[in-house]
């Protein structure tokens, strides 16, 4: 087959199978995908630019903003960070009750993307009741911070809340009822032929070849591939409680959903574990306004893998350079070497089977390929090259 | 003059469109109800239909316009002639002759090589693929479905519909004596009008909305009803034969009902198959189940 | 493997209710932390101004009339604020509280958006400082 002849399908940026823009392209032999590549950046928002203009503490909601749906986790990795640069204690409720949201959020995003893994899969049923029980744990985040997304749980040095006794029942009622739900889910994913004719045996990814590509999160440990930051270099509340590792030795897509799945439970474990033995202490540090010169970064363990920043202070009230980089990014190869081979009604699964955040990985990377020119373009520039760009194109 | 007003409003025509409509209304929110969702509101086909209709149509480039506008007519042409041959609402079919029933499935089918056709006229990715799609599965489930449609017709000795109605009505219900036949006859249907498991022509999340990715407005509200009227033909059809006949509008009523009950919960319970899936699923178990049943009918025939 | 296993689900959903909340004809009680419309208390305002500084969203402006006499108005934008409570942990003399109740603060047109708050003579004051 010649380049001309392959018939080549187009996903994205608007497309039904992705909620976030972002493009790929598969070239089909038949049902069969032969080829893929993609092109990210749909979404850029220029936040690590922005972040040099503004403060410390504002600088935490527009990070927060980078996911909608793991917030808390970027706003604990930048306070993580930050508090590092200015070399802040923070009291042990306030790391507890870090912990115990972020596994609350772990807990909302598995069971987010088990409904939209299982809506690809045409499993509508699925899809909606996971995002029912979802609401469960939605309304606890909310009776526990004030909001259902973007709690803004951190402030830099401390959280903003404390948790009371009413509220832990009420989360530990939850809890139990999710549960129940979770163990049926497992259930159905495991056992349902119908269900398992699309997820067994179909993109897997030996650990070779998830360590070659630097796939992160449960992607990785669905590969037998041992690596959660919560264990392997425990922040906030983890040293105390301690997550077991949930793996997986076949990498299929199967696989993908056991893990999540089975990380439930072990996130349930956690937030009992937390409520039950919460340390008494103050819920915040007193934190400077300014920070000297200094440098330093933090890793977090979200639900889709790890986040990492760099921050770098230059004295003022204001950060010098915060580099992001978010774990969709790293899985992305995967999927496009995982989907050759496949068939193209398996793409929209492999896709989701990383759980991708497309939104949050958009970042601008410059590659210097040796030559030293730098340049800075007007906006005025930067415009009419946008406009020569998509106007010459057609 | 009489037969004027049984193809245009009852009860071929304007009624089985309503009848459709609503069908489909029952089906949403039965769909809804099993997954603790309100569901639409009873008016909400019919609106969506109206606004289809009034909304533009979109002709787009490189196809042959003439083909692109015929083909949703045609299909809905089609099915509302199916419709004149099966006893809707209970009544008599409108048109009736010796070996009707074979027409009655080829026009239903109509609607589906018409969607194919549709998708294949584009020059759209998805179109194409969907198109693709469609037509494969039309090979995969029409010979065990057609085979499932003709067991009753031999054991009632004729192959028009309105005969082996009334066979059905006088007998014990064919889904006791046939049981095989019905389950390849009620998925056959589920085929025929692309609903999970066998959704894949359609896949929203691989390829749009299949083969009609490109249709808007009136196109696309004529092959909308065209399917309605198809599900219409098919569960009166499917009542008719196996769940021992339709006689009276209130048999009609709830024996369709039960079959529409039955539909909605089975593509509730699943997920969808892949296009290779499906395939398999009939040639391998399909057409083996369907020549059991044959088998049966015919070892039955011998020993009585 | 097995087939249905949704199944049970399904049975027991078409014997309940179904868990959509048909707002606004159902309205369910908002949690006590919710984070809602921003309120100034403005006699314990010293005037710090921190609330200000940090906002992330630039949505309160602190209006200083008469700083020796401790006079200040507030302007809030209800929707610029992102309601993440940054002030409120800011304010070191417990003036600003969010409401858990006043949360439905879609409006067609612009104006319900900018809200002042402070005394009569001091909002008037405000009021006129920005018509100039």
């Amino acid at each position: 087959m010649t380049e001309t002849e392959k018939f080549s399908i187009p996903i994205g940026p608007q497309h039904p199978a992705l909620k976030e823009p972002e493009h790929f392209v598969f070239s089909v032999d038949g049902e069969m995908v032969t080829s893929a590549s993609v092109r990210l950046g749909y979404a850029h928002r220029g936040i690590e630019k922005s972040t040099e203009n503004r403060n410390w503490a504002q600088n935490l909601y527009l990070l927060e903003r980078i996911c909608g749906i793991c917030s808390h986790t970027h706003a604990l990795t930048y306070c993580l960070g930050v508090e590092k640069l200015a070399g802040v204690e923070i009291p042990p409720r306030a790391n507890a009750i870090r912990t115990l949201v972020a596994e609350m959020e772990r807990v909302h995003s598995h069971l987010l993307w088990l409904g939209v893994a299982a809506h690809e899969a045409g499993f509508d049923t699925l899809f909606m009741y996971s995002w029912r029980d979802r609401e469960t744990i939605m309304d606890l985040l909310e009776q526990l911070t004030g909001n259902r997304v973007n709690y803004s749980a951190n402030v830099l040095g401390g959280v903003k809340f404390d948790v009371d006794e009413e509220l832990a029942g009420a989360i530990l009622d939850g809890l139990d009822y999710l549960e129940k739900r979770t163990y049926h889910y497992l259930d159905v994913v495991t056992t349902d032929a119908a269900f398992l004719q699309r997820t067994r045996g179909v993109g897997v990814m030996s650990a070779e070849r998830a360590e070659r590509l630097g796939v992160v999160g449960p992607t990785a440990r669905a590969s037998s591939v041992a690596r959660d930051v919560r264990i392997d270099a425990p922040y906030a509340g983890y040293d105390e409680y301690v997550p077991n590792l949930i793996g997986h030795t076949t990498g299929d897509l199967e696989a993908r959903f056991e893990v999540r799945i089975k990380e439930l439970f072990e996130s349930y474990r956690l937030i009992r574990e937390i409520l039950a033995t919460i340390p008494e202490g103050e819920l915040t540090s007193r934190m400077p306004r300014r920070i000297k010169a200094n440098e330093a970064f933090s890793r977090v363990e979200a639900p889709r893998g790890e986040v990492f920043y760099y921050l770098r202070s230059n004295g003022s009230d204001k950060p010098d350079r915060i580099k992001v980089r978010t774990p969709t990014l790293c899985n992305m190869a995967s999927v496009l070497t995982l989907v050759i081979g496949q068939q193209l009604a398996d793409i929209p699964m492999i896709l989701v089977g990383v759980d991708p955040c497309f939104s949050c990985n958009d970042r601008m990377v410059a590659i210097n390929r040796g030559g030293r020119s730098e340049e800075v373009w007007t906006w005025e520039r930067l415009r009419q090259y946008g406009i020569d760009y998509y106007g010459g194109s057609h | 003059m009489i037969e004027l007003a049984a193809l245009l409003f009852f009860p071929g025509g304007l009624f089985v469109l309503l009848n459709g409509m609503a069908y489909e209304w029952v089906d949403r929110k039965l769909v809804a109800r099993f997954q603790n969702r309100v569901g639409p509101r009873w008016f909400q086909p019919l609106a969506d239909n109206v606004k289809l209709l009034v909304n533009e149509e979109v002709i787009p480039e490189n196809v042959d316009a003439r083909l692109f506008i015929t083909l949703p007519v045609v299909a809905l042409a089609g099915v509302l002639t199916a419709a004149l041959y099966v006893p809707i609402a209970g009544f008599d079919p409108a048109f009736s002759f010796e070996g009707d029933l074979i027409v009655t499935i080829y026009m239903l089918s109509l609607l589906t090589m018409a969607t194919g056709l549709a998708g294949a006229n584009t020059r759209d990715r998805f179109s194409l693929i969907g198109a693709t799609r469609t037509l494969t599965q039309l090979f995969s489930y029409e010979a065990p479905f057609l085979l499932a449609f003709l067991a009753p017709a031999v054991v009632a000795g004729s192959w028009q519909i309105s005969e082996i109605n009334d066979y059905a009505g006088d007998h014990l219900w064919l889904i006791l004596t046939q049981p095989i036949g019905a389950i390849v006859a009620l998925l056959g249907l589920m085929g025929k009008l692309e609903i999970p498991p066998f959704d894949a022509p359609e896949a929203e999340t691989e390829i749009v909305a299949g083969a009609l990715t490109e249709y808007s407005g009136r196109g696309l509200a004529l092959f909308h009803l065209g399917r309605n009227v198809e599900l219409v033909a098919g569960i009166t059809l499917l009542a008719a034969f196996y769940l021992g006949g339709i006689s009276n509008p209130i048999e009609y009523v709830l024996k369709t009902l039960a079959v529409l009950f039955v539909l909605a919960t089975v593509q509730t319970a699943v997920a969808r198959l892949r296009i290779d899936q499906t395939v398999g699923v009939w040639w391998r178990y399909g057409v083996l189940l369907v020549l059991l049943q044959w088998l049966a009918l015919i070892g039955a025939e011998v020993i009585f | 493997m097995r087939f249905g296993t949704m199944f049970s689900d399904i049975v027991s959903s078409l014997l309940r209710r179904p868990i959509t909340e048909l707002y606004p004809v159902e309205r369910r009680a908002t949690p006590d932390r919710l984070r809602g419309q921003l309120h100034w208390d403005w006699e314990a305002c010293t005037g710090c101004s921190l609330c200000a500084k940090e906002c992330p969203a630039q949505a309160v402006d602190l209006i200083v009339i008469d700083k020796k006499a401790k006079q200040f108005a507030m302007r809030y934008h209800t929707d610029r604020c992102i309601y993440c409570a940054q002030c409120v942990v800011n304010c070191r003399f417990g003036c600003l509280e969010m409401s858990s109740d006043e949360w439905e603060l879609a409006s067609a047109n612009k104006d319900p958006f900018t809200v002042y708050y402070g005394d009569e003579a001091n909002v008037e004051a405000a009021l006129a400082d920005r018509a100039d």
